[in-house]
Protein backbone atom coordinates (compact mmCIF):
# COMPACT_ATOMS: atom_id res chain seq x y z
CA UNK A 1 0.00 0.00 0.00
CA UNK A 2 0.92 3.43 -0.93
CA UNK A 3 1.15 5.66 2.08
CA UNK A 4 2.84 8.98 0.43
CA UNK A 5 -0.17 10.09 -1.61
CA UNK A 6 0.40 13.61 -3.13
CA UNK A 7 -1.44 16.47 -1.48
CA UNK A 8 -2.73 18.32 -4.77
CA UNK A 9 -4.42 21.66 -3.53
CA UNK A 10 -6.27 24.82 -5.17
CA UNK A 11 -4.49 28.17 -4.88
CA UNK A 12 -6.74 31.15 -7.26
CA UNK A 13 -4.87 33.93 -6.01
CA UNK A 14 -0.86 34.35 -4.79
CA UNK A 15 -2.11 34.94 -1.01
CA UNK A 16 -3.97 31.56 -1.47
CA UNK A 17 -1.06 29.68 -2.98
CA UNK A 18 0.94 30.82 0.04
CA UNK A 19 -1.16 29.21 2.19
CA UNK A 20 -1.89 25.95 0.71
CA UNK A 21 2.00 25.69 1.03
CA UNK A 22 1.96 26.84 4.24
CA UNK A 23 -0.96 24.53 5.64
CA UNK A 24 1.32 21.62 3.76
CA UNK A 25 0.60 20.84 0.14
CA UNK A 26 2.69 18.88 -1.24
CA UNK A 27 1.77 20.53 -4.88
CA UNK A 28 -0.46 23.58 -5.65
CA UNK A 29 -2.44 23.97 -8.70
CA UNK A 30 -3.15 27.27 -10.43
CA UNK A 31 -4.42 29.18 -13.66
CA UNK A 32 -3.46 32.46 -15.61
CA UNK A 33 -6.24 35.44 -15.31
CA UNK A 34 -7.99 34.29 -18.77
CA UNK A 35 -9.84 32.14 -20.21
CA UNK A 36 -7.30 29.06 -20.63
CA UNK A 37 -8.60 27.74 -16.94
CA UNK A 38 -11.81 26.24 -15.66
CA UNK A 39 -11.75 28.80 -12.86
CA UNK A 40 -12.23 32.15 -14.91
CA UNK A 41 -13.85 34.20 -12.15
CA UNK A 42 -13.48 37.69 -11.97
CA UNK A 43 -10.73 38.98 -9.06
CA UNK A 44 -9.15 35.79 -9.30
CA UNK A 45 -6.13 33.73 -10.65
CA UNK A 46 -2.49 34.47 -11.82
CA UNK A 47 -0.53 37.27 -13.83
CA UNK A 48 2.57 36.04 -15.38
CA UNK A 49 4.61 38.13 -12.67
CA UNK A 50 2.38 36.48 -9.55
CA UNK A 51 3.07 32.87 -11.30
CA UNK A 52 6.88 33.86 -11.07
CA UNK A 53 6.60 34.85 -7.57
CA UNK A 54 4.30 31.97 -6.36
CA UNK A 55 6.85 28.92 -8.19
CA UNK A 56 9.82 30.60 -6.69
CA UNK A 57 7.78 29.89 -3.11
CA UNK A 58 6.42 26.86 -3.44
CA UNK A 59 10.20 25.41 -4.82
CA UNK A 60 11.71 27.32 -2.17
CA UNK A 61 9.90 24.63 0.04
CA UNK A 62 10.02 22.19 -1.77
CA UNK A 63 5.99 22.52 -3.33
CA UNK A 64 5.62 21.74 -6.98
CA UNK A 65 2.90 24.14 -8.53
CA UNK A 66 0.66 22.59 -11.33
CA UNK A 67 -0.88 25.33 -13.98
CA UNK A 68 -4.55 24.40 -15.19
CA UNK A 69 -4.59 25.09 -19.13
CA UNK A 70 -7.63 22.90 -19.31
CA UNK A 71 -10.62 24.81 -21.26
CA UNK A 72 -10.97 23.82 -24.93
CA UNK A 73 -9.21 26.98 -27.66
CA UNK A 74 -12.28 28.46 -29.41
CA UNK A 75 -12.42 27.71 -33.19
CA UNK A 76 -9.81 29.52 -34.65
CA UNK A 77 -8.16 31.23 -31.93
CA UNK A 78 -6.07 28.65 -30.06
CA UNK A 79 -2.86 31.34 -29.42
CA UNK A 80 -3.56 32.55 -25.59
CA UNK A 81 -3.92 28.59 -24.73
CA UNK A 82 -0.33 27.97 -26.40
CA UNK A 83 0.98 31.03 -25.00
CA UNK A 84 -0.06 30.11 -21.72
CA UNK A 85 1.93 26.17 -22.19
CA UNK A 86 4.82 28.32 -22.93
CA UNK A 87 4.57 30.60 -20.50
CA UNK A 88 4.01 27.91 -17.58
CA UNK A 89 6.98 26.52 -19.45
CA UNK A 90 9.74 29.51 -19.11
CA UNK A 91 7.87 30.14 -15.90
CA UNK A 92 9.14 26.94 -14.20
CA UNK A 93 6.07 25.05 -13.62
CA UNK A 94 6.38 21.34 -12.32
CA UNK A 95 3.84 20.33 -14.82
CA UNK A 96 0.58 21.48 -16.74
CA UNK A 97 -2.92 19.89 -16.62
CA UNK A 98 -4.34 19.86 -19.90
CA UNK A 99 -7.88 18.83 -21.87
CA UNK A 100 -7.92 19.65 -25.48
CA UNK A 101 -5.75 17.42 -27.37
CA UNK A 102 -4.36 19.82 -29.74
CA UNK A 103 -2.73 21.90 -26.95
CA UNK A 104 -1.86 18.53 -25.39
CA UNK A 105 -0.16 17.91 -28.35
CA UNK A 106 1.41 21.51 -28.97
CA UNK A 107 2.69 21.24 -25.53
CA UNK A 108 4.18 17.74 -26.33
CA UNK A 109 6.28 18.93 -29.00
CA UNK A 110 7.10 22.07 -28.06
CA UNK A 111 8.11 21.02 -24.49
CA UNK A 112 8.77 17.58 -24.37
CA UNK A 113 10.26 17.99 -20.90
CA UNK A 114 7.24 20.19 -19.46
CA UNK A 115 5.19 17.60 -17.02
CA UNK A 116 1.77 17.16 -18.88
CA UNK A 117 -1.19 16.11 -16.33
CA UNK A 118 -4.77 15.22 -18.42
CA UNK A 119 -7.21 17.60 -17.01
CA UNK A 120 -10.56 16.01 -15.58
CA UNK A 121 -12.24 18.47 -18.22
CA UNK A 122 -11.35 15.38 -20.59
CA UNK A 123 -13.34 13.45 -18.82
CA UNK A 124 -11.22 10.15 -19.65
CA UNK A 125 -12.58 7.24 -17.79
CA UNK A 126 -11.87 4.21 -19.25
CA UNK A 127 -7.95 2.46 -20.05
CA UNK A 128 -8.43 2.86 -23.82
CA UNK A 129 -9.01 6.76 -23.18
CA UNK A 130 -6.19 6.74 -20.89
CA UNK A 131 -3.92 5.13 -22.96
CA UNK A 132 -4.33 6.72 -25.83
CA UNK A 133 -3.33 10.11 -23.82
CA UNK A 134 -0.52 8.25 -22.78
CA UNK A 135 0.91 6.90 -25.94
CA UNK A 136 -0.09 10.35 -27.88
CA UNK A 137 0.94 12.80 -25.97
CA UNK A 138 2.97 11.41 -23.19
CA UNK A 139 0.45 12.01 -20.35
CA UNK A 140 2.01 11.18 -17.02
CA UNK A 141 -1.18 11.67 -14.87
CA UNK A 142 -4.82 11.69 -15.21
CA UNK A 143 -7.31 13.38 -13.06
CA UNK A 144 -9.63 10.94 -12.70
CA UNK A 145 -14.00 12.11 -13.36
CA UNK A 146 -15.91 12.11 -10.30
CA UNK A 147 -18.00 8.64 -11.98
CA UNK A 148 -15.66 6.09 -10.40
CA UNK A 149 -16.02 3.67 -7.27
CA UNK A 150 -12.87 3.13 -5.65
CA UNK A 151 -12.73 -0.62 -6.57
CA UNK A 152 -13.41 0.98 -10.62
CA UNK A 153 -10.45 2.89 -9.73
CA UNK A 154 -8.41 -0.01 -8.30
CA UNK A 155 -9.05 -2.06 -11.38
CA UNK A 156 -8.28 0.95 -13.75
CA UNK A 157 -4.72 1.61 -12.14
CA UNK A 158 -3.61 -2.08 -13.21
CA UNK A 159 -4.51 -1.29 -16.89
CA UNK A 160 -3.14 2.18 -17.81
CA UNK A 161 0.84 2.91 -17.55
CA UNK A 162 0.11 6.63 -15.95
CA UNK A 163 -0.07 7.99 -12.52
CA UNK A 164 -4.27 8.44 -10.95
CA UNK A 165 -5.40 11.65 -9.13
CA UNK A 166 -8.63 11.89 -7.94
CA UNK A 167 -10.99 14.60 -5.91
CA UNK A 168 -11.35 13.23 -2.37
CA UNK A 169 -12.80 17.10 -1.27
CA UNK A 170 -15.10 20.27 -2.68
CA UNK A 171 -17.29 21.21 -5.23
CA UNK A 172 -18.82 17.97 -6.89
CA UNK A 173 -19.38 18.42 -10.60
CA UNK A 174 -22.37 15.80 -11.21
CA UNK A 175 -22.33 15.91 -14.92
CA UNK A 176 -19.67 14.49 -17.80
CA UNK A 177 -17.15 17.33 -17.28
CA UNK A 178 -16.07 19.22 -20.51
CA UNK A 179 -18.83 18.08 -21.78
CA UNK A 180 -22.09 20.02 -19.98
CA UNK A 181 -23.71 22.71 -21.44
CA UNK A 182 -26.13 23.32 -18.84
CA UNK A 183 -24.61 26.35 -17.63
CA UNK A 184 -24.10 27.27 -21.63
CA UNK A 185 -27.55 26.62 -22.13
CA UNK A 186 -28.81 29.33 -20.10
CA UNK A 187 -26.22 31.90 -20.33
CA UNK A 188 -24.81 31.45 -23.95
CA UNK A 189 -21.03 31.32 -22.04
CA UNK A 190 -19.70 27.76 -22.10
CA UNK A 191 -17.76 26.30 -18.79
CA UNK A 192 -15.63 24.20 -21.35
CA UNK A 193 -14.77 26.87 -23.98
CA UNK A 194 -15.06 30.16 -21.30
CA UNK A 195 -13.73 28.55 -18.26
CA UNK A 196 -16.64 29.69 -16.01
CA UNK A 197 -19.85 27.70 -15.04
CA UNK A 198 -23.17 29.81 -13.61
CA UNK A 199 -20.90 33.03 -14.62
CA UNK A 200 -21.21 35.53 -11.65
CA UNK A 201 -22.33 38.22 -14.42
CA UNK A 202 -25.52 36.04 -15.00
CA UNK A 203 -26.12 35.24 -11.29
CA UNK A 204 -28.17 37.60 -9.13
CA UNK A 205 -29.35 36.84 -5.24
CA UNK A 206 -32.72 38.09 -4.68
CA UNK A 207 -33.86 38.65 -0.64
CA UNK A 208 -38.04 37.52 -0.58
CA UNK A 209 -38.61 38.51 3.19
CA UNK A 210 -36.69 34.91 4.57
CA UNK A 211 -36.46 33.64 1.44
CA UNK A 212 -33.31 33.57 -0.70
CA UNK A 213 -33.98 33.33 -4.44
CA UNK A 214 -30.74 32.18 -6.75
CA UNK A 215 -31.03 33.02 -10.26
CA UNK A 216 -28.89 32.30 -13.14
CA UNK A 217 -29.88 34.32 -16.15
CA UNK A 218 -33.83 34.24 -16.24
CA UNK A 219 -33.86 30.86 -14.47
CA UNK A 220 -34.95 30.32 -10.99
CA UNK A 221 -32.24 27.62 -9.57
CA UNK A 222 -33.37 27.11 -5.95
CA UNK A 223 -35.42 29.31 -3.22
CA UNK A 224 -34.06 28.34 0.45
CA UNK A 225 -36.40 29.21 2.89
CA UNK A 226 -34.91 31.09 6.04
CA UNK A 227 -32.15 29.54 8.15
CA UNK A 228 -31.66 27.01 4.85
CA UNK A 229 -28.10 26.51 3.73
CA UNK A 230 -27.76 28.03 0.53
CA UNK A 231 -25.50 26.39 -2.20
CA UNK A 232 -23.84 27.41 -5.31
CA UNK A 233 -26.72 28.66 -8.15
CA UNK A 234 -25.77 26.04 -10.96
CA UNK A 235 -28.33 24.37 -12.41
CA UNK A 236 -27.15 20.76 -11.71
CA UNK A 237 -28.35 21.47 -8.01
CA UNK A 238 -31.07 23.28 -8.67
CA UNK A 239 -34.32 22.38 -7.42
CA UNK A 240 -37.06 22.39 -9.93
CA UNK A 241 -41.11 22.45 -9.92
CA UNK A 242 -41.54 18.70 -11.04
CA UNK A 243 -45.65 18.20 -10.76
CA UNK A 244 -45.92 20.67 -8.61
CA UNK A 245 -43.48 20.18 -6.18
CA UNK A 246 -40.23 21.41 -6.00
CA UNK A 247 -37.43 18.46 -6.12
CA UNK A 248 -33.72 18.47 -6.68
CA UNK A 249 -33.27 16.89 -9.93
CA UNK A 250 -29.94 16.26 -10.38
CA UNK A 251 -27.68 16.25 -7.10
CA UNK A 252 -28.40 18.81 -3.92
CA UNK A 253 -26.50 21.09 -2.78
CA UNK A 254 -23.18 19.11 -1.18
CA UNK A 255 -19.83 18.69 -1.14
CA UNK A 256 -17.75 15.73 -1.58
CA UNK A 257 -15.64 14.77 1.43
CA UNK A 258 -13.82 11.19 1.30
CA UNK A 259 -10.85 12.27 4.09
CA UNK A 260 -11.73 8.65 5.66
CA UNK A 261 -11.60 6.57 2.68
CA UNK A 262 -7.73 7.73 2.39
CA UNK A 263 -6.13 4.36 3.43
CA UNK A 264 -8.54 2.61 0.81
CA UNK A 265 -7.40 5.41 -2.17
CA UNK A 266 -4.05 4.33 -1.35
CA UNK A 267 -4.72 0.88 -1.66
CA UNK A 268 -7.11 1.72 -5.18
CA UNK A 269 -2.78 2.90 -6.26
CA UNK A 270 -4.01 6.28 -6.38
CA UNK A 271 -1.11 8.75 -6.68
CA UNK A 272 -2.49 11.74 -6.20
CA UNK A 273 -5.50 13.37 -3.70
CA UNK A 274 -6.62 16.64 -5.48
CA UNK A 275 -8.93 19.79 -3.11
CA UNK A 276 -11.19 21.29 -5.37
CA UNK A 277 -11.72 25.07 -4.71
CA UNK A 278 -9.55 27.76 -6.83
CA UNK A 279 -12.34 29.92 -6.29
CA UNK A 280 -12.63 29.31 -2.38
CA UNK A 281 -10.77 31.77 -0.36
CA UNK A 282 -7.85 31.33 1.88
CA UNK A 283 -9.22 30.89 5.12
CA UNK A 284 -11.07 27.78 3.09
CA UNK A 285 -7.70 26.57 1.58
CA UNK A 286 -5.51 26.87 4.80
CA UNK A 287 -8.32 24.71 6.84
CA UNK A 288 -9.20 22.11 4.21
CA UNK A 289 -5.60 21.73 2.96
CA UNK A 290 -4.64 21.50 6.87
CA UNK A 291 -7.38 19.10 7.64
CA UNK A 292 -5.72 16.79 4.94
CA UNK A 293 -2.54 16.70 5.56
CA UNK A 294 -3.12 16.21 9.29
CA UNK A 295 -5.26 12.97 8.03
CA UNK A 296 -2.07 11.88 5.51
CA UNK A 297 -0.11 11.83 7.97
CA UNK A 298 -1.97 10.13 10.35
CA UNK A 299 -2.24 7.24 7.12
CA UNK A 300 1.15 7.23 6.36
CA UNK A 301 1.69 6.13 10.09
CA UNK A 302 -1.49 3.70 10.22
CA UNK A 303 -3.20 5.73 12.98
CA UNK A 304 -6.86 6.37 12.42
CA UNK A 305 -7.68 9.21 10.80
CA UNK A 306 -9.48 11.86 12.99
CA UNK A 307 -12.93 13.46 12.28
CA UNK A 308 -11.46 16.70 11.00
CA UNK A 309 -14.76 19.52 11.09
CA UNK A 310 -15.12 20.45 7.53
CA UNK A 311 -18.66 20.69 7.07
CA UNK A 312 -18.63 24.55 7.64
CA UNK A 313 -17.12 25.04 4.30
CA UNK A 314 -19.25 22.57 2.62
CA UNK A 315 -21.50 23.62 -0.15
CA UNK A 316 -25.25 23.83 1.63
CA UNK A 317 -23.05 22.76 4.96
CA UNK A 318 -23.47 18.75 3.58
CA UNK A 319 -21.23 16.27 2.60
CA UNK A 320 -20.88 13.31 0.43
CA UNK A 321 -18.86 10.34 -0.62
CA UNK A 322 -19.93 10.70 -4.32
CA UNK A 323 -19.73 7.97 -6.47
CA UNK A 324 -16.90 6.48 -4.56
CA UNK A 325 -19.46 4.49 -2.63
CA UNK A 326 -22.03 3.93 -5.08
CA UNK A 327 -24.66 2.89 -2.93
CA UNK A 328 -27.44 3.51 -4.64
CA UNK A 329 -26.34 0.66 -6.80
CA UNK B 1 -25.21 47.82 -14.92
CA UNK B 2 -27.40 46.68 -12.96
CA UNK B 3 -27.94 48.84 -9.49
CA UNK B 4 -29.27 47.24 -6.99
CA UNK B 5 -31.91 48.59 -4.70
CA UNK B 6 -30.24 48.60 -0.75
CA UNK B 7 -32.69 48.39 1.98
CA UNK B 8 -32.59 50.86 4.64
CA UNK B 9 -31.74 50.26 7.98
CA UNK B 10 -35.60 50.18 9.06
CA UNK B 11 -36.40 47.44 6.61
CA UNK B 12 -33.17 45.55 6.70
CA UNK B 13 -33.96 45.49 10.81
CA UNK B 14 -37.52 44.24 9.77
CA UNK B 15 -35.90 41.60 7.11
CA UNK B 16 -33.91 39.78 10.06
CA UNK B 17 -32.79 40.87 13.73
CA UNK B 18 -29.12 42.39 14.16
CA UNK B 19 -26.75 40.07 15.97
CA UNK B 20 -26.25 41.13 19.68
CA UNK B 21 -22.55 42.41 19.57
CA UNK B 22 -20.65 45.01 21.80
CA UNK B 23 -21.00 46.95 18.17
CA UNK B 24 -24.45 47.17 18.50
CA UNK B 25 -24.23 48.60 21.50
CA UNK B 26 -21.95 51.08 20.57
CA UNK B 27 -23.47 51.76 17.72
CA UNK B 28 -26.69 53.04 19.53
CA UNK B 29 -24.59 55.26 21.24
CA UNK B 30 -22.91 56.14 17.98
CA UNK B 31 -26.23 56.88 16.30
CA UNK B 32 -26.26 60.39 17.16
CA UNK B 33 -23.00 61.15 15.95
CA UNK B 34 -23.27 62.78 12.44
CA UNK B 35 -21.41 60.08 9.76
CA UNK B 36 -18.86 63.50 8.98
CA UNK B 37 -17.31 62.86 12.00
CA UNK B 38 -16.62 59.34 11.12
CA UNK B 39 -15.56 60.49 7.47
CA UNK B 40 -11.71 61.54 8.21
CA UNK B 41 -11.26 57.99 9.43
CA UNK B 42 -12.74 55.96 7.11
CA UNK B 43 -10.49 58.59 4.24
CA UNK B 44 -7.79 57.73 5.94
CA UNK B 45 -8.15 54.15 6.04
CA UNK B 46 -8.53 53.65 2.59
CA UNK B 47 -5.30 55.55 1.87
CA UNK B 48 -3.71 53.23 4.07
CA UNK B 49 -4.95 49.83 2.43
CA UNK B 50 -4.71 51.82 -0.50
CA UNK B 51 -0.74 52.48 0.12
CA UNK B 52 -0.14 48.83 1.56
CA UNK B 53 -2.24 46.78 -1.52
CA UNK B 54 -2.09 48.55 -4.36
CA UNK B 55 -2.75 45.13 -6.15
CA UNK B 56 -6.39 45.08 -4.73
CA UNK B 57 -7.17 47.74 -7.04
CA UNK B 58 -5.34 46.24 -9.86
CA UNK B 59 -7.31 42.80 -9.69
CA UNK B 60 -10.50 45.19 -9.59
CA UNK B 61 -9.73 46.07 -13.20
CA UNK B 62 -11.72 44.05 -15.29
CA UNK B 63 -15.00 45.65 -13.00
CA UNK B 64 -16.03 49.32 -14.52
CA UNK B 65 -15.61 51.65 -11.24
CA UNK B 66 -18.33 49.80 -9.11
CA UNK B 67 -19.69 51.10 -6.09
CA UNK B 68 -20.60 48.64 -2.94
CA UNK B 69 -22.71 49.55 -0.06
CA UNK B 70 -21.16 47.60 2.69
CA UNK B 71 -23.66 47.87 5.44
CA UNK B 72 -23.06 46.02 8.73
CA UNK B 73 -26.34 45.09 10.54
CA UNK B 74 -24.90 45.82 14.44
CA UNK B 75 -24.11 49.76 13.35
CA UNK B 76 -26.13 52.37 12.32
CA UNK B 77 -24.04 53.44 9.57
CA UNK B 78 -23.60 51.93 6.22
CA UNK B 79 -20.52 52.56 3.98
CA UNK B 80 -20.38 53.37 0.52
CA UNK B 81 -17.17 51.95 -1.19
CA UNK B 82 -16.36 53.86 -4.20
CA UNK B 83 -13.88 51.66 -6.63
CA UNK B 84 -12.30 54.64 -8.48
CA UNK B 85 -8.60 53.28 -9.80
CA UNK B 86 -7.34 56.77 -8.90
CA UNK B 87 -8.85 57.74 -5.94
CA UNK B 88 -11.22 55.23 -4.50
CA UNK B 89 -13.42 56.59 -1.36
CA UNK B 90 -15.40 55.01 1.46
CA UNK B 91 -18.38 57.46 2.61
CA UNK B 92 -20.66 56.63 5.68
CA UNK B 93 -24.47 56.47 5.80
CA UNK B 94 -27.04 56.41 8.16
CA UNK B 95 -29.64 56.25 5.73
CA UNK B 96 -28.92 54.15 2.61
CA UNK B 97 -31.92 54.90 0.42
CA UNK B 98 -31.70 57.23 -2.60
CA UNK B 99 -27.92 55.34 -3.03
CA UNK B 100 -27.79 53.15 -6.06
CA UNK B 101 -24.90 50.93 -5.39
CA UNK B 102 -23.54 48.39 -7.96
CA UNK B 103 -24.27 45.53 -5.00
CA UNK B 104 -24.59 45.00 -1.61
CA UNK B 105 -22.90 43.46 1.27
CA UNK B 106 -25.10 43.16 4.47
CA UNK B 107 -23.49 41.02 7.84
CA UNK B 108 -22.58 41.54 11.30
CA UNK B 109 -19.37 43.80 11.09
CA UNK B 110 -16.74 41.49 12.89
CA UNK B 111 -17.94 38.83 9.99
CA UNK B 112 -17.31 41.78 7.39
CA UNK B 113 -14.14 42.55 8.98
CA UNK B 114 -13.22 38.98 8.79
CA UNK B 115 -14.16 38.66 5.08
CA UNK B 116 -11.95 41.84 4.24
CA UNK B 117 -8.83 40.26 6.56
CA UNK B 118 -9.41 36.45 4.51
CA UNK B 119 -9.66 35.36 8.22
CA UNK B 120 -12.81 33.36 6.70
CA UNK B 121 -14.23 32.24 4.21
CA UNK B 122 -16.96 34.38 1.98
CA UNK B 123 -18.90 31.56 0.14
CA UNK B 124 -18.76 29.32 3.91
CA UNK B 125 -20.63 32.80 4.97
CA UNK B 126 -22.69 32.57 2.12
CA UNK B 127 -23.71 29.11 2.40
CA UNK B 128 -24.91 29.64 6.51
CA UNK B 129 -26.80 32.66 5.18
CA UNK B 130 -24.39 35.08 7.14
CA UNK B 131 -23.76 36.92 4.50
CA UNK B 132 -26.82 39.01 2.64
CA UNK B 133 -25.21 39.98 -1.14
CA UNK B 134 -27.71 41.97 -3.42
CA UNK B 135 -26.98 43.42 -7.03
CA UNK B 136 -24.32 42.97 -9.50
CA UNK B 137 -23.13 39.61 -8.46
CA UNK B 138 -19.66 39.34 -10.75
CA UNK B 139 -18.46 43.11 -8.43
CA UNK B 140 -18.85 41.05 -5.68
CA UNK B 141 -16.91 38.03 -6.78
CA UNK B 142 -14.47 40.41 -7.88
CA UNK B 143 -14.20 42.07 -4.96
CA UNK B 144 -14.45 38.83 -2.85
CA UNK B 145 -11.62 37.57 -4.63
CA UNK B 146 -9.59 40.83 -4.66
CA UNK B 147 -9.71 41.67 -1.25
CA UNK B 148 -9.45 37.75 -0.20
CA UNK B 149 -5.75 37.96 -2.19
CA UNK B 150 -4.59 40.99 -0.93
CA UNK B 151 -3.72 39.92 3.05
CA UNK B 152 -5.41 42.94 4.58
CA UNK B 153 -4.69 43.50 8.14
CA UNK B 154 -7.36 46.32 9.11
CA UNK B 155 -4.99 47.33 12.36
CA UNK B 156 -1.93 46.57 11.06
CA UNK B 157 -2.18 48.62 7.85
CA UNK B 158 -3.55 51.63 9.92
CA UNK B 159 -0.66 51.71 12.73
CA UNK B 160 1.40 51.13 9.69
CA UNK B 161 -0.02 54.44 7.95
CA UNK B 162 0.94 56.09 11.16
CA UNK B 163 4.27 56.18 11.50
CA UNK B 164 6.24 56.84 14.53
CA UNK B 165 2.71 57.43 16.39
CA UNK B 166 2.30 53.89 15.57
CA UNK B 167 3.43 52.76 18.83
CA UNK B 168 1.37 54.80 20.90
CA UNK B 169 -1.74 53.61 18.67
CA UNK B 170 -0.78 49.98 19.07
CA UNK B 171 -1.00 50.09 22.38
CA UNK B 172 -4.48 51.97 22.92
CA UNK B 173 -5.62 49.56 20.22
CA UNK B 174 -4.13 46.78 22.90
CA UNK B 175 -5.88 47.91 25.31
CA UNK B 176 -9.43 48.49 23.02
CA UNK B 177 -9.34 44.76 22.16
CA UNK B 178 -8.84 43.79 25.43
CA UNK B 179 -12.12 45.90 26.69
CA UNK B 180 -14.10 44.49 23.28
CA UNK B 181 -13.40 40.76 24.07
CA UNK B 182 -14.55 41.20 27.39
CA UNK B 183 -17.77 43.00 26.30
CA UNK B 184 -18.02 39.92 23.43
CA UNK B 185 -18.07 37.63 25.99
CA UNK B 186 -20.57 39.60 28.50
CA UNK B 187 -23.15 39.75 25.72
CA UNK B 188 -22.99 36.13 24.95
CA UNK B 189 -23.86 35.62 28.06
CA UNK B 190 -26.51 38.09 27.67
CA UNK B 191 -27.97 36.65 24.73
CA UNK B 192 -27.62 33.21 26.18
CA UNK B 193 -29.91 34.47 29.22
CA UNK B 194 -32.30 36.07 27.22
CA UNK B 195 -32.64 33.30 24.64
CA UNK B 196 -32.61 30.48 27.17
CA UNK B 197 -36.89 30.78 27.66
CA UNK B 198 -37.06 30.10 23.93
CA UNK B 199 -34.74 27.83 23.95
CA UNK B 200 -36.17 25.38 26.22
CA UNK B 201 -39.59 25.79 25.01
CA UNK B 202 -38.16 24.99 21.29
CA UNK B 203 -36.43 21.87 22.70
CA UNK B 204 -40.05 20.81 24.20
CA UNK B 205 -41.88 21.13 21.35
CA UNK B 206 -38.64 19.02 19.14
CA UNK B 207 -39.18 16.55 21.90
CA UNK B 208 -42.78 17.01 21.27
CA UNK B 209 -42.87 16.88 17.67
CA UNK B 210 -40.59 13.78 17.51
CA UNK B 211 -42.69 12.09 19.74
CA UNK B 212 -45.84 12.40 17.37
CA UNK B 213 -43.34 11.44 14.25
CA UNK B 214 -42.38 8.23 16.22
CA UNK B 215 -46.47 7.64 16.59
CA UNK B 216 -47.39 8.71 13.20
CA UNK B 217 -44.34 6.12 11.61
CA UNK B 218 -46.29 3.35 14.40
CA UNK B 219 -49.39 3.78 12.76
CA UNK B 220 -48.68 3.72 9.51
CA UNK B 221 -47.11 0.29 9.87
CA UNK B 222 -49.52 -1.40 12.34
CA UNK B 223 -52.09 -1.91 9.36
CA UNK B 224 -49.54 -3.47 6.99
CA UNK B 225 -48.43 -5.91 10.32
CA UNK B 226 -52.17 -6.90 10.87
CA UNK B 227 -52.86 -6.77 7.00
CA UNK B 228 -54.22 -10.76 6.01
CA UNK B 229 -52.55 -11.71 2.72
CA UNK B 230 -55.53 -12.26 -0.49
CA UNK B 231 -55.04 -15.49 -1.62
CA UNK B 232 -53.40 -16.06 -5.03
CA UNK B 233 -55.19 -17.48 -7.50
CA UNK B 234 -52.84 -20.60 -9.33
CA UNK B 235 -52.95 -19.95 -13.10
CA UNK B 236 -51.74 -22.13 -15.80
CA UNK B 237 -48.03 -21.62 -16.72
CA UNK B 238 -47.84 -20.84 -20.29
CA UNK B 239 -44.57 -21.17 -22.89
CA UNK B 240 -44.60 -17.92 -23.55
CA UNK B 241 -43.36 -16.68 -20.22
Amino acid sequence: MSATMELVCPAGTPASLRAAVDAGADAVYVGFRDETNARNFPGLNFSRGELADGVAYAHDRNVKVLVAINTFPKAGNPGPWMKAVDDAHEIGADAVILADIGVADYAARNHADLRRHLSVQASASNPEAIRFYAEAFGIKRVVLPRVLTVAEIAALNTQIPVETEVFVFGGLCVMAEGRCSLSSYITGISPNKEGVCSPASHVRYEEEGDVLVTKLGECTVNRFSAGEPAGYPTLCKGRFLVKGKPQYLFEEPTSLSVIHMLPELAEAGVTALKIEGRQRGRAYVAQVVAAFRKALDAVATGEPVSAEELATVTEGRRETAGVYKRDWR
Amino acid sequence: MKRSQPQTKRSQAQAGAPPLTPFLLAGLALRPVPPALLQPFLTFSMRAIERRHPSLFERLSGVEEPEFLIDPTDLPFAFLLSIDPLLPTLTAYTDAEGLEPTATIRGPLMTLVHLLEGRIDGDAMFFSRDLVIEGDTEAVVALRNAVDGAEIDVVEDVLAFLGPLGSPARIAFQVGAAIFSRAATDMETLRSALIAPALKRSEAQAAELKDLEDKVAGLSQEPRRGRRRMPVKKTKKTDTE
